[in-house]
């Protein structure tokens, strides 16, 4: 895994438009904590092209992690040879996707020694999943999603299952869909190694840098 | 948009653009075609990909090639590079002619169906914009995404005027997906995907559920996908699928496209 084991992060997930991506990065404190994710209506809408613009943006290629939030559900192979040649540093693939995908999907990323992430959005028991692949992904990511947060505010992060997945597999555990700075603090009191946030960065503002220290403040 | 008791053939395109555009313009002319922009295409192009592919497929349609896709425009000619007030004038004046050839085969032409492939799984809303203002007939959500999302995905499509199908793949009980949501998808899509099926043989594309779904919601449209061979097109068929859904065979063999698609229509009467 290319990432450090013991080491926390915040994962800044752009899912704007190209301009407003572009002038968020501007505006990140420069720390090798902050992973920056390609999200998946930018790379719906723009293509790859939306990987090479991040790239071009970012303010030290070589040093950067990008993550490209491609949510592979088929064709493994082809998805991540496609993630190879936009020389990303990891990409995702649904937990819900079948159980021959995602296994594809982690071979072919350690082939390419890309960071293997793995959605559970949606995925009731991500252990039960994990535990029928033949080898675990880098990165477990539990997730609630947009609508899902939106139409069903009683429905919570799964926080209790960090742990679970920590004990048994070897992988980061990564948390998205909680924005807030409380929700953040119970993940990495839970054990999150990554905490993935959008909301606070969907549009660039006077406080995005400072937002950006709080987030990494909290995340240690 | 789809006529009900008309079988058709979705071909799902997942080469490049410039593939694409061959293939396209060597299809058979018919209303029962399809076409698909699949879900590795649109993660290469992006929502550019669907509007490609419709200014294509419209060119093919009204019989009118040589026109604003920018892929026919790099092909057919460079006049832009040297241009000047006659050429202006003289590119003008085609473009008249153009609009005037399309109104007339528009008349007597069907309407290009070009469905996105999108596979949503969140976000639901600004997925459905972004495709239609693309130009898609219709969008694909996956059957595994949150409720939240498939109900919210449906809504806009039918707010918005695009066709909604639910692609089933990876889900043991569609019937079970169905029963939840507010109201059901205009088409559900029976899939096995390309990895299942390569890896594990077994797996079958599960015709049976054709009419247990359409004896409850008579007025869904039912694809099936992950078949490739004229005898599963038969199949899916003979089990009262309304569309199939075909992407290696087609991809593969471009240069027989004309006859591989003449063959399928045959089949799918």
């Amino acid at each position: 895994m290319i990432l450090k084991r013991r080491q926390k992060y915040l994962q800044i997930a752009l899912n704007s438009t190209l301009d407003e991506a572009r002038s968020i990065i501007n505006q990140l404190p420069s720390s090798e904590r902050i992973l920056i994710e390609v999200g998946t209506p930018l790379i719906k809408i723009y293509g790859k092209r939306a990987i090479s613009e991040i790239q071009n943006v970012v303010p030290e290629p070589e040093e950067t992690y990008i993550v490209a939030d491609t949510k592979c559900a088929d064709l493994a192979l082809r998805e991540v040879s496609m993630a190879a040649e936009a020389e990303v540093q990891a990409v995702t693939c649904l937990g819900v996707a079948p159980i021959e995908t995602i296994d594809r999907f982690i071979e072919e990323c350690q082939k390419n020694k890309i960071d293997s992430m793995l959605d559970m959005m949606n995925v009731e028991d991500p252990v039960s999943v994990l535990k029928e692949l033949k080898k675990p992904p880098d990165i477990v990511v539990l997730h609630r999603g947009v609508d899902e947060t939106e139409f069903s505010k009683e429905k919570q992060i799964p926080f209790y299952q960090i742990n679970q997945i920590k004990d048994n597999f070897d992988a980061f555990v990564s948390i998205a869909g909680g924005d807030t700075i409380d929700e953040v603090q119970r993940a990495i009191l839970n054990g999150a190694d990554i905490i993935v946030v959008w909301k606070a960065f969907y549009q660039s503002t006077a406080e995005t840098t400072k937002l950006a220290e709080e987030f990494l403040k909290e995340i240690r | 948009m789809l006529e009900r008791n008309k079988k058709y053939l979705q071909i799902a395109f997942n080469r490049t653009l410039e593939e694409i555009a061959v293939m396209i313009n060597s299809l058979p002319l018919s209303d029962r075609i399809i076409i698909e922009a699949g879900y590795p295409l649109i993660k290469a192009y992006g929502t550019h990909a669907i509007s490609e592919i419709k200014t294509i497929w419209e060119q093919r349609v009204f019989g009118y090639i040589s026109g604003t896709s920018n892929i026919s425009r790099m092909k057919s000619f460079r006049l832009q590079e040297i241009s000047t007030p006659l050429i202006d004038l003289l590119l003008k004046s085609i473009k008249k002619e153009q609009k005037r050839e399309i109104a007339k085969y528009k008349k007597v032409a069907f309407s290009p169906y070009i469905i996105a492939d999108l596979k949503c799984m969140d976000r639901a809303f600004t997925e459905v914009e972004a495709v239609t203002s693309a130009g898609a007939s219709a969008a694909t959500c996956l059957g595994l995404a949150p409720i939240e999302t498939i109900n919210q995905f449906i809504k806009r499509c039918e707010e918005i005027g695009i066709d909604s199908m639910l692609d089933m793949m990876n889900v043991e009980y569609p019937f079970e997906i169905l029963s939840k949501l507010i109201k059901p998808p205009t088409i559900v899509m029976l899939h096995r995907g390309v990895d299942e099926g390569e890896e594990n043989r077994e797996k079958e594309v599960p015709y049976h559920e054709i009419e247990r779904i359409k004896s409850v919601y008579d007025d869904v449209l039912i694809a099936v996908a992950g078949g490739e061979i004229i005898n599963e097109v038969i199949t899916g068929v003979f089990n009262d699928a309304d569309i199939i859904i075909v992407w290696r065979l087609f991809n593969e063999n471009p240069e027989k496209i004309t006859a591989i698609t003449n063959e399928f229509l045959k089949e799918l009467k």
